[in-house]
């Protein structure tokens, strides 16, 4: 498995003598070994030809693309070779049967719960929102439909914001959670995360047969990966906010690293940067999985977390929202 | 997964197919010295491509190993010619 590579320089990435070259626009070349390459993450102004594409196709490694604020904009997949139609047909089958969808979009809704009191639970005076939150799983769990879900969602993390203030110190604030566009540096903060989390959730399940437009908590619509959005729930507390508290706590990240408009709010290359260097770090942190008895990075945790969903739909083995137990 | 550190010593006429098969696999540091971390597997693979040019009798490439990234340290005097980072 190789690395995620993020470019944000100005310039062109080529096929070069089989392997990926990037020039910035100054001219400098860069080789990056391809085989070292697992997705690479565009943020710059780049150029690239058919010839990369069907090389980068070939070798089967994925291409995201962010536009000017960051945001995401879309992928390039390679054709895909993981297609699997069974697996498909039980996703829908799952979508399409009220209780059995319930079952795993309260699997999301718990997981992400679960890590968002974990998180709290490491800093003082948190307990009121703690509780907010517990309540509402438990209210969660009472519910019948996935609208009255998503609203027990809603509150638990409108709570989850709201102790941001406790946590983050240095100046950083956040009054409510507001994106599109995001109003002051934590919401630019939270959305830019997001965004990786959201890419990152999205390439694992790629590399799996899941069909990443069924979804179940998040309602499958068009014109989005809305699966990623599911299991992405349950990794932004675990992978994204703890990175954004250690960036903003330990003074890493200013307020002179976000750009500030009318109404808007965006973190300028240097944040990015910032962020991107902890979130990486964070992606290959290794720990010991106690069923596989071996040391798994939290970005394979992602990938094991669709393998855990395609076992329960095809009815393998009961799914379970992976928990964090250090 | 370790860290590697690849040089190589290798007649005229080959020197570029061995030079282009390490670039897929590692990041080039300096002339002759490429270094990165690599899957058992892929070095594997990356040994077997190496076999097919080089002329065992004349030419030599070293693999030092390092078990963890952590038990390394770089430091660079004068000009750093590339980095290996991934942000870039």
């Amino acid at each position: 498995m190789g690395r995620p590579y993020y470019i944000f320089s100005n310039g062109r990435i080529k096929r070069k003598e089989n392997t990926v070259y990037i020039e910035n626009e100054n001219g400098d070349k860069k080789a990056i070994p391809v085989e070292d390459i697992d997705t690479i993450h565009l943020y710059g102004e780049v150029d690239l030809n058919t010839k990369l594409l069907n090389f980068l196709s070939q070798q089967n490694k994925i291409v995201h693309v962010y536009n000017y604020y960051g945001f995401y904009a879309g992928s390039f997949m390679p054709r895909d070779r993981n297609v699997s139609g069974e697996l498909t047909v039980r996703q829908v089958e799952h979508y399409l049967d009220p209780e059995r969808r319930f079952f795993i979009a309260f699997s999301f809704v718990e997981g992400a719960m679960f890590h968002m009191i974990r998180n709290l639970r490491e800093y003082k005076d948190t307990l009121e929102f703690q509780e907010k939150i517990k309540t509402e799983l438990a209210n969660a769990s009472e519910t019948k439909s996935i609208n009255e879900l998503m609203g027990c969602e809603g509150r638990a993390r409108d709570a989850y914001y709201q102790a941001f203030n406790t946590i983050l110190n240095n100046g950083f604030s956040i009054e409510k959670r507001e994106k599109r566009p995001p109003g002051n540096p934590v919401n630019a903060l939270i959305s830019f995360a997001n965004s990786m989390i959201y890419s990152t959730v999205l390439s694992e399940i790629y590399h799996t047969q899941l069909n990443p437009t069924i979804s179940y908590l998040h309602e499958p619509r068009e014109r989005r990966y809305s699966l990623s959005l599911d299991i992405a729930e349950i990794f932004k507390p675990l992978i994204a906010d703890p990175v954004i508290f250690k960036l903003v706590n330990n003074n890493m990240i200013r307020l002179e690293d976000f750009d500030e408009d009318v109404n808007c709010c965006y973190m300028n290359e240097t944040g990015r940067k910032k962020f991107l260097k902890e979130f990486d770090q964070k992606l290959t942190t290794t720990i010991k999985h106690r069923k596989l008895k071996r040391n798994v990075s939290y970005r394979t945790l992602i990938r094991l977390e669709c393998y855990k969903l395609i076992k329960h739909l095809i009815g393998d083995e009961l799914y379970t929202p992976f928990k964090a137990w250090w | 997964m370790a860290y590697l550190i690849v040089t190589y010593d290798i007649g005229e006429d080959r020197v570029n197919k061995v030079r282009k098969i390490l670039k897929k696999y590692f990041t080039w540091v300096q002339n002759s010295v490429f270094e990165g971390d690599i899957t058992e597997g892929k070095l594997m693979k990356c040994r077997l491509e190496l076999e097919q040019v080089i002329n065992k009798e004349e030419d030599s490439i070293y693999f030092y190993s390092l078990e963890n990234r952590l038990n390394y340290r770089k430091t660079v005097m004068g000009v750093e010619k590339e980095l290996t980072g991934n942000i870039l």
